[in-house]
């Protein structure tokens, strides 16, 4: 796994049985070894007479390898307790509890010199490991003698009983009972050479190697100098290599450490991944593994849980593209528009039950490409859009064109159709069409068609703005107005769709006021409607205006806003039938409604009341109806808003209870999206505003769109999970829609068993760009089908799995407590994590070990961070009701990787770049430089910045050198830093920190992140700005990431 | 005599009960099958919801009051459901939701459908066995 498996295009090949037949000739006098690794004993069987000494040998090997490969790995004789400690059970004591675990593979060699009973056990444990490791397991013999000599020191403890055996089967059958045999495993494991081997190879996990050395150094020494047969087993060594492919022993190692975590020698725990399972046959290939593991334990005679927390994975990389698919499908769609949670799709419903994971798409349908990637657009003119007849599937480049031409075949429902003769082109012998080149959309997984008019119900409607804003007292204390009105105004000119854009405004307070803005006016004209239970709509025509018509109208509307309502003493809320108003105004076009609210609603058809202030109800079946909206008005309003074409979304300012659960609704059906910026300042919040305002403005929309997800006979879509309403079973309505949305749907098998080969999906965006044009975006995926579960785990991607459980856990709080939803993300896990276990529990002797697949070894960690999510963690106190919706509305929407992102935030260290002089390069390596979320990794002399994708914190350590945060904040260095902004400063330093600072916002430009200091120690800032983001902290009764590990590899081993 | 028409009352009542039930239930296959759009198919049901719960609750009281305990009794279940989902406001269909809800809204009125002819049942029958009495 670690490896990557890049070898492993191919589905079939992959049987990790065969792999090793191979390697078995080769290597015969490894053949102890070897065995393990080869899952079939056959190959080894023969062998067995020689093998025994093999083994032996082999464990010389260990020494000798200790010369060659493994010198750095004195810890070797740890390994070959590890062995034991996973197999511990079977070891049990003696020979005869070897045989059983043997058998399979090792039988003869390994029993043969059972006089260390260890031996076998070990051999075992290789076993389960295909790859190469078992170098180690020769070494038991090894070890059984040396006991006496091993060093206490580490966890070992269990170990060092003088006598080496006696003290070895202790171990052992304690492993069995505790599970997790990791003392011992850690012994093992830490040590084993392996571990050793790939520190050098593996970059992530570089510390635990030195540990493993250091510790058992007497312990290799010894075994080298007691096995005169050390060189013998050198040669074994080499065999294996031959299995790698690289002759040196020491490469083969190194290729299956790839995946490896060494485990730091004390501890015990390790991260063992396996790269070697899936050896090719011939040995061709590099050992690959099946799947990834973690040695989970406790130390026997402590308390401290056997897990090294530095071996655990983490996504320091953020979130990984799958890559597996786009290489054997070149011409699929980019995964920024289209992932699935896996890519390889179950063949029968027995087979996709198995799978506990969701079984579904993330469809990003206006992803951002990147310059030089953009979506070729396609006008075919008079031949019409290309279409199946019976599915309506696009034309893509997945059909095939038969009969010379004049015929396609459908990828997604096999039917021939008709190639229309504008759209006719030759063969050429291969059977391509000989204009292939020149046609995108059978080169391209993405394309856009220009629609012709069968495709409009209406001529395509201009891109509409409406702003709805609020102007009660609060707003206006809040200056949200004033920067509200400077943002639109500045945002005039690159209004999509000039010059059919239209405007309009309304602001409310206890009444509505509407402002005619017709071109032949010099000043806009406020109407003030305050008959609220009938609302009208006066002037009906010169409300909405064209933008380049009215401009200068329009400009001394917002040159006027703020100050029309600067003195504005009322404190009451009109907004059911204001919001009724701009149904009424908005009607005939649709576009996009922008709402600014910041009083509670209190007149009028849609008042909201206080909620959420009677403690008692958290935490029982009566919380959750908080979180839903209160009133039906507001989803009758979405439901309308949609039909008419209208988008919505809410910008939400009160410093109080404003009922994010009600206004979101807004949102939720209609495309929208909420923006909560709580107890709004404008000399605080005032920039965040002004650049999500403008981007919300600017950036390119899709109007009046729907879009459907089509796929292969067999299977279908079931439930879809985001921001927009469903129009038919099958058919999203989205009245407004753009590049930061991305959208989830589940499916499901219909049919037993599918009796295609590949699955295609095709998502289709029906839209009206900005210019006029009706378009269609279409994504087009092909997927292969299989029969196998562990080829799905391989593909799996965390990504999606993670967005697709975090929707339905969001959902899930809104029909159930907070704590159903987490238990819910647990056991989905800890299912998919045992049904996978089960995969492998019979080929390997899987111990105490956690085993995962390499795709998912982030999932156990970013279901932790989930939990901790704004909208699930905690109870009451944790977050604020309003907050907690506000954040479940935006977690509905985010595409994948800036999900990733806020899920896994990214923690840098500043001080020493901004320090030493640095160049451009420098920027963008600092950027990769993440550190875990642990509190260690905060170093009270550093400067820290902390980035979530929506707010950055800057931590200032105790002891920051005082220049540094003197150059950075000016003379006020020492003062509350609540109460200081971070701006440009006239030194090198600070030029450079908002330099990088700058960086990162132009790296992820959907929101704008708001920088927030704190000191270290400043509570309770840095609490609830830092500490309580450190996902992998425990604090306040959620687990810590080690815990969680324990706990869900505990759940993991119940009733298998 | 008497007892026979009331058994015809409610014969017709339950008859239009019924109507009412299939009535909800086409308009949800409708929608299942994209023939309505979920504004129309919500608005219709929506439509005929209260009619529907104010004639169940009619039944049950001209049962009551004219002393047909037991069918009085079989009403009660119904009645006490309609009155449950009107309490906690859900007993009409949301149209945004309407494609999630839609097993559930369609298995709800299918079990109501199936009462309701358990009911019409119980009531032709007694209606005969008073017919024949009254004959006697």
């Amino acid at each position: 796994m670690g490896t990557e498996n890049p070898g492993r295009p191919n589905f079939t090949t992959r049987p990790t049985t065969t792999p090793f037949a191979a390697p078995p000739q080769t290597m015969t006098p490894f053949s102890s070894s070897g065995p393990v690794a080869g899952p079939e004993a056959s190959g080894f069987r023969p062998p067995p007479p020689a093998s025994q000494q093999t083994p032996f040998s082999s464990s010389g090997p260990v020494g000798g390898s200790n010369a060659s490969t493994f010198r750095p790995t004195p810890p070797v004789a740890p390994q070959t307790t590890v062995p034991f400690s996973s197999f511990g059970p079977a070891v049990g004591a003696q020979p005869s509890p070897f045989r059983p675990s043997t058998p399979a593979r090792f039988n003869d060699p390994s029993v043969p010199p059972p006089p260390t009973t260890n031996v076998p056990p070990t051999v075992g444990p290789f076993s389960r490991f295909p790859t190469p490791h078992y170098p180690s397991t020769p070494q038991f013999p090894l070890t059984a003698p040396p006991p006496p000599s091993r060093p206490p020191p580490m966890g070992q403890l269990p170990f060092q009983p003088p006598a080496g055996q006696a003290p070895f089967q202790r171990p052992l059958q304690q492993m069995p009972s505790v599970q997790m045999g990791s003392p011992p495993q850690s012994v093992s494991s830490g040590p084993p050479s392996v571990g050793v081997h790939q520190s050098p190879s593996d970059s992530s996990f570089p510390a635990p190697l030195p540990n493993s050395q250091t510790s058992f150094p007497g312990y290799a020494r010894k075994q080298v100098s007691a096995d005169s047969q050390g060189p013998p087993t050198q040669s074994p060594f080499l065999t294996q290599g031959g299995y790698g492919a690289p002759p040196a022993a020491s490469s083969p190692f190194a290729s299956q450490q790839g995946g490896y975590v060494p485990p730091p020698p004390v501890a015990g725990p390790h991260h063992m991944q396996h790269p070697g399972s899936g050896p090719p046959l011939g040995g061709v290939q590099a050992l690959t593994e099946d799947f990834s593991s973690l040695s989970i334990g406790s130390v026997p005679g402590s308390i401290e849980p056997g897990i090294d927390p530095k071996a655990l994975p983490r996504p320091l990389g953020g979130d990984v593209e799958p890559k597996s698919l786009a290489q054997m499908y070149p011409m699929n769609c980019k995964p920024r528009f289209l992932r699935l949670t896996t890519g390889a799709i179950p063949s029968s419903q027995s087979l996709s039950s198995r799978w506990h994971l969701p079984l579904a798409a993330v469809v990003c349908p206006l992803a951002e490409s990147p310059d030089g990637e953009e979506v070729p657009v396609v006008n075919f003119g008079a031949a019409g859009i290309i279409r199946c007849r019976r599915c309506r599937t696009y034309v893509n480049p997945f059909v095939t064109f038969t009969d010379a031409g004049r015929k396609w075949r459908c990828n997604i429902c096999a039917l021939l159709n008709d190639v229309p003769s504008d759209y006719f082109a030759n063969l050429d012998a291969t059977g391509r069409r000989i204009d292939m080149d020149q046609r995108p959309e059978l080169t391209h997984g993405s394309v856009e068609f220009v629609a012709p008019t069968e495709y409009m119900v209406r001529a395509p409607m201009p891109p509409l703005y409406f702003f709805l804003i609020d102007v009660s007292s609060s707003a206006v204390r809040s200056g949200m107005i004033e920067v509200v009105a400077q943002t639109i105004r500045s945002c005039l000119d690159e209004l999509p769709g000039y010059p059919r854009t239209q405007i309009g405004f309304a602001t409310f307070d206890s009444t509505i006021h509407f402002y005619n803005m017709k071109s032949s006016l010099t000043q806009p004209q406020m109407m003030v409607v305050s008959d609220l239970d009938d609302v009208f709509v006066p002037l009906p025509d010169d409300l909405l205006v064209n933008l380049s018509e009215s401009r200068s109208v329009v400009e001394t509307f917002l040159d006027s806003l703020p100050s029309m309502f600067q003195d504005n003493v009322n404190v009451e809320s009109a907004f059911g039938p204001a919001l009724k108003a701009s149904l009424m105004l908005m009607s005939q076009l649709g576009g996009k409604l922008l709402i600014f609210q910041n009083t509670l609603p209190s007149l009028g058809v849609g008042r909201l009341k206080l909620r959420g202030d009677d403690l008692r109800v958290y935490g029982t079946d009566k919380e959750h109806p908080l979180r839903l909206p209160e009133d039906p008005f507001y989803k009758q309003m979405a439901a309308e808003f949609t039909k008419f074409q209208i988008g919505v979304d809410v910008y939400a300012f009160s410093d109080k209870y404003t009922d994010i659960a009600s206004l979101g609704t807004l949102a939720k059906y209609t495309g929208g999206q909420v923006y909560y910026y709580p107890n709004f300042q404008s000399t605080i919040h005032g920039e965040k505003l002004r650049h999500e305002l403008a981007r919300d403005l600017t950036r390119e929309t899709a109007w009046e769109a729907v879009m459907r997800i089509r796929c292969g006979k067999g299977v279908r879509f079931t439930s879809y999970h985001g921001n927009f309403m469903l129009r038919s079973t099958d058919l999203l309505a989205l009245p407004a829609v753009d590049c930061d949305k991305a959208f989830a749907m589940q499916l499901s098998l219909e049919e037993t068993l599918l009796t295609i080969q590949t699955v295609y999906f095709q998502v289709a965006l029906l839209y009206t760009a900005s210019c006029g044009e009706r378009r269609i975006r279409v994504h087009t995926a092909a997927v292969p089908v299989v029969t196998d579960l562990g080829e799905m785990y391989r593909q799996a991607d965390t990504g999606a799995i993670v967005t697709l459980l975090s929707r339905l856990a969001i959902e899930k709080t809104l029909s159930s407590k907070l704590e159903d939803a987490r238990n819910f993300l647990q056991l989905r896990i800890v299912k998919a994590l045992k049904e996978f276990r089960n995969l492998y529990a019979v080929q390997h002797r899987l111990g105490g070990k956690m085993i995962y697949p390499e795709s998912l070894k982030f999932l156990p960690m970013y279901g932790l961070a989930l939990c901790k999510s704004a909208p699930i963690r905690g109870g009451y106190a944790d977050v604020s009701l309003d907050e907690r919706c506000a954040a479940g509305h935006t977690m509905m929407t985010l595409p994948v990787k800036k999900l990733m992102k806020l899920l896994y935030p990214s923690l840098i260290r500043l001080d020493e770049y901004l320090v030493k002089p640095s160049t451009e390069a420098d920027d963008l390596k600092i950027m990769e430089n993440r550190l875990p979320l642990v509190g260690e990794s905060l170093d009270s002399r550093g400067l820290y910045v902390y980035d979530d994708g929506f707010r950055y914190v800057l931590w200032f350590g105790r002891v920051l050198p005082p220049d540094i945060a003197k150059n950075l904040l000016g003379t006020d260095f020492a003062a509350e830093l609540s109460k200081v902004t971070l701006c440009e400063r006239d030194n090198e330093m600070s030029r450079k920190l908002m330099r990088i600072l700058k960086k990162f916002r132009e790296s992820d430009p959907s929101y704008f992140q708001l920088c927030y200091l704190v000191r270290q120690g400043e509570q309770p800032r840095e609490g609830h700005l830092l500490l309580a983001n450190l996902v992998e902290e425990q604090m306040g009764g959620t687990n810590g990431y080690v815990d969680w590990i324990i706990q869900v590899h505990r759940q993991v081993q119940q009733n298998p | 005599m008497g007892d026979l028409y009331v058994w015809l009352v409610s014969f017709f009542f339950l008859i239009a009960l019924l109507a009412l039930v299939v009535f909800q239930l086409m308009c949800l296959a409708d929608l299942e099958f994209d023939y309505i759009n979920p504004y129309d198919s919500s608005t219709r049901i929506n439509r005929v919801i209260l009619p529907e719960y104010i004639l169940e609750g009619v039944l049950g009281a001209f049962f009551l009051v004219t002393g047909h305990w037991v069918m009085s009794f079989f009403c009660g279940p119904y009645l006490y459901y309609n009155v449950k989902l009107y309490m906690s406001n859900t007993h009409l269909v949301d149209v945004t939701e309407i494609f999630n809800m839609l097993h559930k809204e369609k298995k709800q009125r299918l079990f109501k459908l199936f009462y309701l002819v358990f009911l019409l049942f119980l009531s032709i029958f007694w209606m005969i066995l008073t017919a024949l009495e009254d004959h006697e």
